[in-house]
């Protein structure tokens, strides 16, 4: 006969990979009993934390948001209330005038906002393509934990170097002069050296695409390797195909992952300017340039409002990755 | 703004995205390369002095601590920081080491106070570059922000009209820019501006990513082709923006442009790996691509080149034993020691006959003659940079700037102007 057990006798807590089963009733009471007999509050646990985040996070955030409003002045500004630093981010010069060149045009900052995330999702695109399999063979093909480490740990290699060294890499492999055309050319494919390689559209989505992929690798690892390979095994037991077990099972089980590396890819790139400038040649506007622009001639306020709308953008995004992938629960 | 030294793929390494904040890295690695510890001697008063990596080098500041018995410390700081720091916070400096092309920002403000010339030794010694405009009679006055317009001071700190006994910033060391090309890939000698956008080397230019100082290039371009007549260049209309801008908007779609660099060292590798044939250019980096064994000149374009000046400022907060150690260090870098050590790095000094004391015969007569060099000549560190019978490209001090095209500028359309730069880049 069954025993009606306490609630949390039941439940499991999953642990890195697998579920374990929860701990004897009377072990969680006497831990809840130390813990408030001896243990610190939590509340100053997390109070170093919090205070940092006040300090250097809140506070700073707080400013930018008040400056935004601040009335531009040259060489600083003044705290008199204006709106005007938002209406300059939004007004396009003859934007209904059908003679103007900017006729149904969207104000440049907006398009730069565009642009960049635009860059953003291609290169987020590409390094799931490429992150996922990579990600996929460690966890799931790769049996020999020692193995599986070590293989990450080489996928890790190239970020043990600098992120600026990374960027400049790429110059002596795809320049006119470069390694690639210079294989091309040999192989007798082009006939002289392609500019097509470097300080392009093409050039800089690949540079992001390889500074960036491992933040994707890494959490789409750990959430295949979390999954039981019981069940795998389960499944192809019932007369499952491999496609099947992936699309029923691996796929959904490794969304949390897949949507903690998007998070990580989309809020670094959004704030991306430096590759622009190394890897295409500065051929583009990020608003991070913008930003950099204003800031550089003492118009905070515009620089202030630039950066509220880079973070509205990001804010927004995570939003929508969060919506598609619940995290919390799926963890 | 040009950088203090030639520049090696370190510098394009360290020196991350801007040039703004490459030069503090050179201020960095100027510091890496110091030999020992400097015996500084510990005075009464801590002078804290603040700028970009030209003037801001640790060899500097250390030998003006010896020299003046202050303890003088340097903060190399990226461009946009330093103009933060300078405009916002002027209890953190005692001396700040600015350009004049900054002074719309800077006199508003009043972060400084105005300088008493009474107190500067060789203020008579001061060239006219800077008083009246003109370095010599027969000089001509470069349109924007030249330093002769943005010097002189009422006591309370407003512009004056002409001279006066107060100035808005010690003028110190200056320099004028204009364009690099590879004669190799050129196949001819460039002598005007208007190459720039010459059909012959389509796709192979490169511009400084700067709004102020890539459009005045531009604008220099332009107006030597014909195609353009400015008011005033460094001072444009958003007419006049428009009609440039959307003429390098049309080229940028053409493909004319290879790359926009930020950094010094980008347009040293720009030029070395053979990507551009000709581009806007500070001269130490020619001297850098020189270096590297690819051939470089740089133009002495007919219509004249674009100049900029720094100098020393004062904060406003700064008084009584503080403000005399202030003075101090100014009248020290008229003395000649550290206009010596900055023309060794091709950057000239408001008040030359002192330089010359500091230099040797050889290096007086190359750095400002403009004469072929006697022997091999070294950077202010000991690397030799010159070879014996090189000529320095643009010829002589007087020749360079006495053709002054325009001035580094601060324009009151600086706003519109990064806007449509940035539409420029987007496009």
């Amino acid at each position: 006969m069954l025993q009606t057990a306490p609630p949390h006798a039941k439940r499991h807590h999953s642990g890195l990979i697998g579920d374990q089963p929860a701990p004897p009733a009377q072990d969680i009471a006497r831990l809840k009993k130390t813990k408030r007999d001896q243990a610190i509050h939590p509340g100053w646990l997390v109070a170093p934390a919090s205070l940092w985040l006040i300090v250097f996070l809140v506070v700073p955030l707080i400013g930018i948001v008040v400056f935004s409003f601040w009335t531009p002045i040259r060489g600083g500004m003044t705290p008199d209330f204006t709106l005007i630093n938002f209406g300059n981010f939004f007004r396009q010069e003859g934007f209904f005038d059908p003679e103007h060149r900017n006729f149904l045009k969207l104000s440049i900052f907006l398009t730069t906002l565009w642009t960049t995330f635009r860059f953003t999702i291609t290169v987020m695109a590409v390094c799931l393509i490429i992150g996922y399999p990579i990600a996929f063979f460690l966890a799931m093909q790769v049996k020999n934990f020692k193995w599986q480490l070590a293989l990450f740990l080489v996928a890790m290699v190239p970020f043990w170097t600098s992120y600026l060294i990374r960027a400049v890499a790429w110059l002596p492999m795809l320049g006119r002069r470069g390694l690639f055309n210079k294989m091309l050319m040999n192989l007798g494919i082009i006939d002289k050296p392609s500019s097509f390689f470097l300080y392009s559209e093409f050039g800089y989505t690949m540079a992001l695409a390889q500074l960036y992929v491992v933040l994707c690798i890494g959490p789409i690892f750990f959430s295949l390797a979390k999954i039981d390979k019981n069940i795998l095994e389960a499944a192809r037991d019932m007369g499952a195909s491999n496609f099947q077990v992936f699309r029923e099972i691996i796929l959904p089980l490794s969304l949390p992952g897949v949507a903690i590396g998007m998070i990580f890819l989309f809020v670094m790139l959004m704030g991306e300017f430096a590759t622009a400038v190394v890897v295409y040649g500065g051929k583009t506007s990020t608003t991070g340039t913008v930003i950099l622009n204003y800031y550089a001639t003492a118009n905070y306020p515009f620089a202030a409002v630039n950066a509220i709308m880079l973070m509205l953008a990001m804010m927004i995004g995570v939003f929508f990755i969060l919506r598609v992938v619940d995290i919390r629960k799926e963890l | 703004m040009t950088m203090p030294r030639k520049s090696t793929l370190h510098e394009m390494k360290t020196g991350l995205s801007r040039r703004r904040f490459v030069l503090t890295t050179a201020g960095a690695a100027a510091a890496g390369t110091m030999t020992g510890v400097p015996a500084i001697v510990y005075g009464a008063e801590s002078i804290r002095t603040i700028g970009l990596g030209v003037s801001i080098i640790n060899e500097i500041q250390s030998k003006a601590s010896k020299d003046t018995g202050d303890k003088i410390r340097g903060q190399a700081l990226g461009y946009g920081a330093m103009i933060g720091k300078m405009l916002n916070q002027n209890d953190q400096y005692e001396v700040a080491e600015g350009y004049f092309n900054d002074m719309d920002l800077m006199i508003p403000a009043k972060v400084w106070q105005p300088i008493d010339t009474k107190r500067i030794k060789n203020w008579d010694k001061v060239s006219n570059l800077t008083k009246t405009g003109r370095l010599s009679a027969g000089s001509s006055l470069g349109q924007g922000d030249a330093p002769f317009r943005h010097l002189w001071l009422n006591k309370d700190g407003s512009r004056a009209s002409g001279p006066t006994q107060y100035i808005s910033m010690l003028p110190g060391w200056h320099n004028a820019d204009s364009i690099g090309y590879n004669p190799d890939e050129t196949g001819r000698k460039i002598e005007s501006w208007a190459e720039l956008f010459s059909p012959d080397f389509k796709g192979k230019v490169a511009l400084v990513n700067a709004p102020q100082i890539g459009t005045m290039d531009a604008a220099m371009a332009v107006e030597a082709m014909g195609l353009m007549k400015f008011g005033n260049k460094g001072d444009m209309t958003r007419a006049e923006i428009d009609k440039l801008v959307n003429f390098l908007i049309e080229k940028k779609k053409e493909g004319h442009f290879r790359a926009f660099w930020e950094t010094f060292g980008q347009s040293v590798n720009l030029m070395v790996s053979g990507e551009v044939a000709i581009q806007s250019m500070w001269s130490p980096a020619v001297t850098a691509v020189k270096a590297e064994g690819v051939p470089c000149i740089y133009a002495a374009p007919k219509e004249g080149m674009r100049g900029w000046h720094g100098g020393c400022a004062i904060s406003a907060r700064v008084t009584g034993k503080q403000l005399d150690a202030a003075y101090e260090y100014l009248n020290w870098w008229l003395d000649g020691w550290a206009g010596a050590f900055v023309a060794r790095q091709g950057y000239y000094m408001s008040v030359w006959s002192n330089v010359k004391d500091h230099l040797s015969q050889e290096e007086w007569d190359f750095w400002y003659l403009g004469k072929p060099a006697a022997k091999e000549l070294s950077d202010p560190f000991g690397t030799p940079i010159v070879k014996k019978g090189e000529i320095r490209d643009g010829g002589s001090y007087e020749a360079r700037f006495k053709n002054i095209a325009v001035w580094n500028s601060l324009m009151k359309e600086n706003d519109y102007l990064v806007k449509r730069w940035t539409e420029f880049l987007s496009a």
